[in-house]
């Protein structure tokens, strides 16, 4: 089942804002020229007592009121009409109609669907009493707290580029979830948190997992510690149901980061959640957009996702006519192929610390594991 | 930064009548490594863990102490100390160049707190942690007037906040500046800060 509305876009910063709903634009229109685009459900927008399940009133509040296009004061303190999160209006409407999509996806899976695509959401970074990086409202962490007062154990597996902090602050203290961020280190990228000794706190210790990787990471490695955690620790948590972040943005091509990978990796990595929802949650898995930049990068791999997803043969080039518009639109070429060019024509050069770069992922898998086995396994 | 705001207080301390032994196990029970002693509210001497164990050991020069004596035969008598007030850097300053691990802090006589090596690792956490969600920008900026200025100037302009900023020099008349920032797009402003002319270390420039 697909979740979506045309409204998403509406989540809107402005011209020349890298968190685009020209991406959603793009993507969709993209799937309708393969000829893959079916009704999707919309959903409901999220309602204001929905939102404060977990976020501050006071918070809320300021979001309502520069919505309105009213003077704040404090604003900054919520970071909001910041040059990341300014500021437009209808923007509590906008944040809210991102949420009732991801909330509306959890609904489903709690009345029975196994696999939902949300084509939208993911605001990673909106913590309780503070917008950040581009997110205003936390639409995973609304869902996540619906299936847990559900009874349902949720894990929370994020491959944004960026360490998934909103939702692990606001789930520091619980039991029942499983956060499980692989990100570029905190020590080079915003937000700078995600360090493997942040394991939570309280009856939620041994429940929250950073796998801090370092920059220009490849696929192989990125593969690698991917296939030695995820599984390990889905197996030893027992969730009911996965919710994944699947932000592009560790994507080569991104302009805000510094991971490597391919669409390559990408297909892997989807196929492999696919695999583990099936053996670790009963085949039920929720998956939301996120984070990525590069408009060429982002729609291919989103295209990728709502391939797999629906088990759909991938195409080798993007139609001739799509390809014609959008790169009229944008004024630059685009990939023609679904996936990235390969060799001979390798898409960035050879990166000569690839080995130290591989250890060093492992090391800190290593410390991952360590930190957390006398917690998570039992 | 001042001592006063990385100083441990109140300060858990000994009488110098007290039993070796004794002072053992209450280092053992707290889990501290350093004892203030104290008579008529005066610090008289300090006593450490290795000092204790010294004292209680065939190494000691003089032969091992019987536990019952008491804590003022084995502690130091001329402790070096702190004020509140004086800066944290001249606090690690003074335990660097005498080797020693903790400096009690006097306030008019009174001892009003402790400072040791693991307060200092927690004043270094401070001053190089992440406190807000916030990228890092690295530059090199020579170490001549108005450079730092005209860094924070080119982050105001942008309308970036600076949430923590951390520097320090560099062999060939430089300094190194790790800003933190609260933006995603570190990338952008490295761009701008290049085409200022500036030598930015991280984040890099991607060949592709």
């Amino acid at each position: 089942m697909v979740i979506y509305r045309d409204e998403y876009r509406l989540y809107d910063f402005g011209p020349g804002h890298p968190f685009s709903p020209v991406r959603l634009e793009m993507l969709t229109s993209l799937l309708q020229a393969l000829g893959v685009w079916r009704q999707p459900l919309e959903p409901p927008e999220a309602t204001r007592e929905e939102v404060l399940t977990v976020h501050s009133q006071r918070l809320v509040k300021r979001v309502e009121a520069a919505s309105r296009g009213e003077r704040v004061p404090d604003l900054e303190y919520y970071g909001l009409g910041t040059g990341d999160t300014p500021v437009f209006p209808g923007m509590d409407r906008a944040a809210r109609i991102l949420v009732g999509g991801t909330l509306e996806g959890a609904r489903r899976i709690l009345a029975g669907e196994k696999r939902v695509l949300q084509l939208g959401g993911g605001l990673h970074h909106a913590q309780y009493d503070r917008a950040s990086g581009f997110c205003v409202y936390n639409d995973l962490s609304v869902a996540i707290r619906y299936l847990t007062q559900a009874g349902l154990r949720v894990a929370y597996l994020d491959i944004d580029v960026h360490h998934g902090d909103g939702v692990q602050w606001i789930h520091y203290e619980e039991k029942g979830v499983l956060t499980l961020s692989l990100h570029e280190t905190g020590r080079y990228l915003f937000p700078g948190t995600g360090h493997v000794h942040e394991i939570g706190r309280g009856e939620g210790v041994g429940r929250k997992l950073n796998l801090p990787l370092e920059p220009f990471t490849e696929d192989e490695s990125y593969l690698e510690v991917f296939e030695a955690l995820v599984p390990w620790a889905l197996e030893a948590f027992r969730p009911d149901v996965l919710l994944v972040q699947s932000g592009a943005d560790a994507h080569y091509q991104d302009p805000l980061a510094d991971l490597l990978l391919t669409t390559r990796a990408y297909e892997a990595i989807l196929r492999l959640i696919l695999e583990y929802a099936q053996a670790y949650t009963g085949g039920r898995v929720l998956f939301t957009l996120g984070g990525g930049y590069s408009l060429d990068a982002t729609v291919r791999v989103w295209a990728l996702l709502y391939l797999v997803f629906h088990g759909l043969p991938l195409p080798e080039r993007l139609p001739e006519g799509w390809l014609k518009e959008w790169q009229a639109r944008l004024e630059k070429p685009l990939t023609p192929t679904l996936h990235d060019p390969q060799a001979p024509r390798a898409p960035y050069p050879e990166i000569p610390r690839k080995e130290e770069i591989a250890r060093r992922n492992r090391l800190t898998l290593e410390r991952l594991m360590e930190l957390v086995r006398p917690h998570l396994v039992h | 930064m001042l001592v006063k705001d990385v100083m441990r207080s109140p300060v858990l301390t000994v009488e110098p009548g007290m039993t070796l032994e004794e002072a053992y196990r209450f280092l053992l029970e707290k889990g501290i490594r350093h004892l203030p002693v104290v008579a008529e509210g005066k610090l008289v001497g300090i006593l450490t863990d290795r000092d204790l164990r010294l004292a209680m050991s065939h190494l000691n020069p003089g032969g091992p102490l019987p536990g019952s004596t008491p804590v003022a035969a084995a502690m130091t008598r001329k402790v070096v100390t702190a004020h509140p007030l004086d800066p944290v850097e001249e606090a690690a300053r003074v335990m660097r160049e005498g080797k020693i691990g903790c400096l009690p802090v006097l306030e008019d006589g009174r001892l009003v707190g402790m400072v040791t090596g693991i307060d200092l690792l927690d004043a270094l956490l401070r001053l190089t942690g992440v406190t807000e969600p916030s990228g890092r920008l690295e530059v090199r900026l020579p170490d001549r007037v108005g450079e730092l200025a005209r860094l924070t100037g080119f982050l105001a302009g942008r309308g970036v906040n600076i949430h923590s900023l951390l520097s320090y020099p560099e062999d060939g008349g430089f300094v190194r500046a790790v800003v933190r920032v609260n933006t995603l797009e570190t990338h952008l402003l490295a761009e701008g800060l290049r085409q200022e002319g500036f030598e930015v270390i991280w984040p890099p420039r991607k060949p592709w």
